[in-house]
């Protein structure tokens, strides 16, 4: 038997682990399922078709009709009758499905997208801030910085209310002086009294421009946020008031609150954007705070801040990769929902203006016509809709198995 | 000389939902540069409370550091701006942890978190950083250091990763470097090692190391001076040699007393203390100890004793009765 030297072990050892990273892996992982594949598959065909088509195959919408094409079944060649080619026949105007299907994709997946991305940075950013936050110790300028933040976000319902936009930035700057007034006015209920006070002062102020009724909601909801401005700023008080607005948000059923914003801000894509964008925004704050919560604890965040490192860049270096693994779940089956949220407003009539390609406002303008047997008009937009959240959640399931930190070796 | 690290009357506290815990309660002492101070006791005793308050690092709330001063040259750690406390932490003091499992960051190479810790403190280039991040690694004994750097933590094993730990902690020169229990999770020839290691840099670099352990037969090896901590008090301090051989506290020789030897008969029993640690939430007016101490009397209860000198200057004991205690093991044990 030969001996080795510490030397010869050092050697082996690295040369069985092949070196690659933490994503690299997961990226093998996810190339080496089948659902991940078929997933991979079907969302990059229809991404594929959409960008191909928006900007190869131009589509315009309003000047498409053609009522002497109007429910031809799907025909594959041209007859002296129906002249041209409809893979997926036409609907109702004569237009055809398979293009309007098409384009309908980019549509719909720039919904997804959008919607998606706000939901994602508005509620990713604060889970993290409130996660954050409520586990480390804060210094002085974030204080400011987050009392100033609480008074933006809880003035800007006031603001809104009373249509005076300078409310907002009233209520930002109480929050910031309640921080720079926090050593002389020791006080407890003196503070909360003369800072209500102010609350009511900037609500009702401005709003009396608008009209008296304003002026009484909007002093009410003054003196709620002025209360919480004099309230010794903590990390835990900041994630608290964000956390309890997230559960306020979920309160609602899912659509109703995005119909109830769309009816608010007027029909539309963009709209529509928005609305399943702020629907979906407690999910991703949820998340991202409690997959914060986990990983702070451990001791590389401790051993970071022991060298010495500033708390901007814990969250955004330490932090922020170590819970991306969760997050990217939820993204991509977040894109799923936000398309069928987006087609669900389409059908009900409150996403896509008509007569703009969109799956859901494709299905809401043929279902009447599927009693006269016109079935293709409905059968391949909801086919359409189907397969794509078919595909993002087999994928979002594919990437769940292959970042799956208990899998990590 | 002046000492390099003075610490008077801290206390810290955590407000918790079952009360207030008091992990720490007016410590006391001060380090040489230079020196090798063991920091020993039972778990929840308040060793990695209080250094973790030397650092300004416990989280607040529920911790607060209620009072007491910390003077590392003529500034008390405890009053100035957290942004200079940042340039402290790692540049003077720096701390290697008990797990080194969790102790580094997974999505970053090793090479990449030296580098980042490097380029913090010392206004050096990206280059500088990795050559002497290469440098670190061979002094704490990683073969292939160069190849190493790229390395992801994931691909180290236990030792190797306190070993970088180690490497991290000592990037920018510390003058003190608190290791708060980094060999616990390791197994005993790694922990062996390790404790070479520390040892070796110590005499290299000339730093001061505060090694904080509840293994008695560890510090017994390296340390210089001994802290023996119960219930967030310091109630034995001294002198390697007199801890161990003239145990002036009851907790003490309880400790000493529960260690196996080499020297007994075969069959020998080991003496365990009985009874736990008080509640830190509700601790008793007098003596900690008290209801677990052989040696216990009246005025143990009523009063907390205060630490005196016994044997001299360097020795200082917070028992009523030390002066009728000894104990310890034998010279040639």
């Amino acid at each position: 038997m030969t001996e080795s030297t510490p030397e010869d072990i050092g050697v082996l050892d690295f040369a069985v682990r092949e070196h690659r990273s933490l994503w690299l892996d997961a990226w093998r992982r996810l190339i080496s399922s089948n659902t991940a594949r078929l997933g991979m598959f079907i969302v990059g065909v229809f991404i594929l078709s959409a960008v191909l088509a928006h900007y190869f195959w131009k589509y315009d919408a309003k000047t498409d009709l053609d009522y002497s094409l109007k429910l031809k079944p799907p025909n594959l060649v041209a007859t002296e009758k129906i002249k041209s080619i409809h893979p997926f026949g036409t609907d109702k105007l004569g237009r055809d499905i398979f293009r309007r299907t098409v384009h309908g994709g980019w549509n719909s997946l720039r919904v997804g997208i959008v919607a998606v991305g706000i939901s994602l940075f508005v509620g990713g950013l604060l889970g993290l801030l409130a996660g954050f936050y409520e586990s480390i110790n804060i210094t002085y300028l974030e204080r400011i910085f987050l009392m100033g933040l609480t008074g933006l976000f809880l003035g800007s319902l006031s603001a809104w209310i009373a249509g005076q936009p300078i409310q907002a930035l009233l209520f930002t700057g109480l929050g910031v002086i309640s921080v720079l007034l926090s050593n002389f006015l020791a006080g407890k209920n003196t503070r909360l009294v003369l800072f209500a006070g102010i609350g009511l002062l900037l609500g009702a102020g401005p709003a009396l421009l608008v009209g008296p009724l304003v002026a009484v909601v909007c002093g009410f909801l003054g003196i709620i946020v002025g209360a919480i401005l004099s309230m010794p700023m903590g990390g835990r008080l900041f994630s608290n008031i964000v956390m309890r607005l997230m559960d306020i948000i979920l309160s609602f059923p899912g659509y109703l609150l995005a119909i109830a914003i769309v009816a608010f801000l007027g029909p539309g894509l963009e709209k529509g954007m928005i609305a399943i964008g702020v629907v979906g925004i407690p999910v991703y704050a949820r998340l991202a705070r409690s997959a914060v919560l986990s990983v702070i604890q451990k001791e590389y965040i401790l051993a970071a801040q022991s060298v010495g490192e500033a708390h901007g860049r814990i969250i955004f270096r330490y932090i922020f990769p170590n819970i991306l693994s969760p997050i990217i779940v939820q993204t991509t089956m977040g894109l799923a929902n936000a398309i069928l949220s987006a087609a669900a407003l389409g059908f009900l009539g409150l996403g896509a203006i008509p007569p703009e390609a969109e799956w859901g406002a494709m299905l809401g303008d043929s279902y009447r016509y599927l009693t006269s047997g016109a079935w293709w008009a409905v059968l391949y937009p909801g086919l359409a809709i189907m397969l794509s959240v078919l595909g993002f959640n087999l994928l979002g399931d594919g990437l769940r198995d292959a970042l799956d930190p208990k899998l990590r070796i | 000389m002046e000492p390099l690290l003075k610490i008077k009357n801290l206390k810290t506290r955590f407000h918790t939902e079952d009360g207030i815990v008091n992990a720490v309660n007016g410590v006391s002492y001060s380090m040489d540069a230079g020196e090798i101070l063991g920091v020993v006791g039972e778990s929840g005793c308040g060793k990695s409370v209080h250094a973790l308050s030397i650092m300004r690092l416990i989280p607040c709330p529920p911790g607060n550091i209620e009072s007491g001063e910390v003077w590392l040259d003529d500034r008390d750690l405890l009053k100035i701006s957290e942004a200079e406390m940042r340039h402290v932490r790692g540049a003077e003091i720096a701390m290697v942890f008990q797990d080194p499992m969790t102790s580094l960051n997974p999505v970053y190479t090793v090479g990449f978190q030296i580098t980042e810790a490097l380029m913090l403190h010392k206004n050096i280039d990206k280059l500088e950083a990795r050559e002497r991040a290469r440098e670190l690694l061979t002094l704490v004994g990683i073969p292939e250091a160069k190849k190493r750097l790229d390395n992801y933590p994931h691909q180290f094993s236990g030792g190797m990763r306190q070993r970088a730990m180690i490497a991290m902690a000592l990037s920018c020169e510390p003058r003190l470097l608190i290791a708060d229990e980094p060999t616990t999770a390791l197994d005993v020839t790694i922990q062996a090692q390790i404790i070479d290691l520390v040892v070796r840099l110590q005499d290299q670099l000339g730093m001061a190391v505060m090694w904080i352990t509840h293994n008695l037969g560890v510090v017994a090896e390296l340390a210089h001076k001994i802290n023996v901590m119960y219930a967030g008090y310091i109630i034995e301090r001294g002198d390697t040699g007199d801890i161990y051989k003239r145990t002036r506290h009851p907790y003490t020789m309880g400790l000493l007393g529960s260690l196996p030897r080499l020297d007994e008969a075969p069959g020998t029993k080991l003496i365990s203390i009985p009874g736990l640690p008080p509640d830190l939430v509700a601790l008793p007016k007098g003596c900690p100890f008290y209801a677990r101490c052989t040696y216990r009397v009246g005025q143990c209860l009523e009063e907390m004793p205060p630490l005196v000198e016994a044997d001299g200057k360097e020795h200082t004991v917070a028992c009523w009765r030390w002066d009728t205690l000894q104990g310890g093991l034998r010279d040639d044990g």
